[in-house]
């Protein structure tokens, strides 16, 4: 198939920046689910072992990536127990 | 803001900004301080230490778990049934 391909884009070379174009979005499509799949503070994968992944990152953590209003130096409320 | 838990108690106001769940959707920060609040109270109780802290995460899922939720929370921890970890 990657033969075809390569035949048709020869006579028709104007179609290459087709290629990087839709497979630019797509790969940046792939990569921002990854990111939110694996970075995401809301999801936790292994229920067994690592509950919870969303306790063990720093109050100052940002995972937007444009906050408004936000200034984030702030400290955590009480958690001296367990 | 070094103050004492007993003062951010007192001058509380609302649930404050968590970094852990920066997102519209807040369930996710009910439920933890749910847990959290049950936690604290059977970690403080079991070490004979005054359970006060823990009033902050109750003011926190107060603030912002609906009435219904913790209702029926509180009704499944007396079956013995509720399905969070404490």
């Amino acid at each position: 198939m990657l033969l075809t391909i390569r035949k048709q884009l020869r006579s028709h070379p104007a179609l290459i920046p087709l290629f990087f174009f839709i497979g630019g979005g797509a790969a940046m499509s792939l990569m921002y689910l990854a990111r939110l799949g694996l970075r995401n503070p809301d999801v936790s994968w292994d229920r067994k072992n690592n509950p919870e992944p969303w306790n063990k990152l720093s109050p100052n953590y940002q995972y937007k990536f444009f906050t408004v209003n936000m200034d984030y130096s702030k400290l955590k409320k009480d958690r001296p127990d367990f | 803001m070094a103050e004492t838990m007993d003062e951010k108690i007192k001058n509380y106001r609302t649930a404050p900004f968590d970094a852990r769940f920066p997102n519209t959707n807040q369930t996710r920060n009910c439920f933890q301080n749910y847990l959290d609040f049950h936690r604290c109270n059977k970690a403080l109780s079991t070490k004979g230490q005054d359970v006060a802290p823990c009033q902050w995460y109750q003011r926190v899922y107060k603030s912002l778990c609906p009435m219904g939720w913790v209702a029926k929370w509180d009704e499944q921890i007396e079956n013995g049934s509720f399905p969070g970890k404490i």
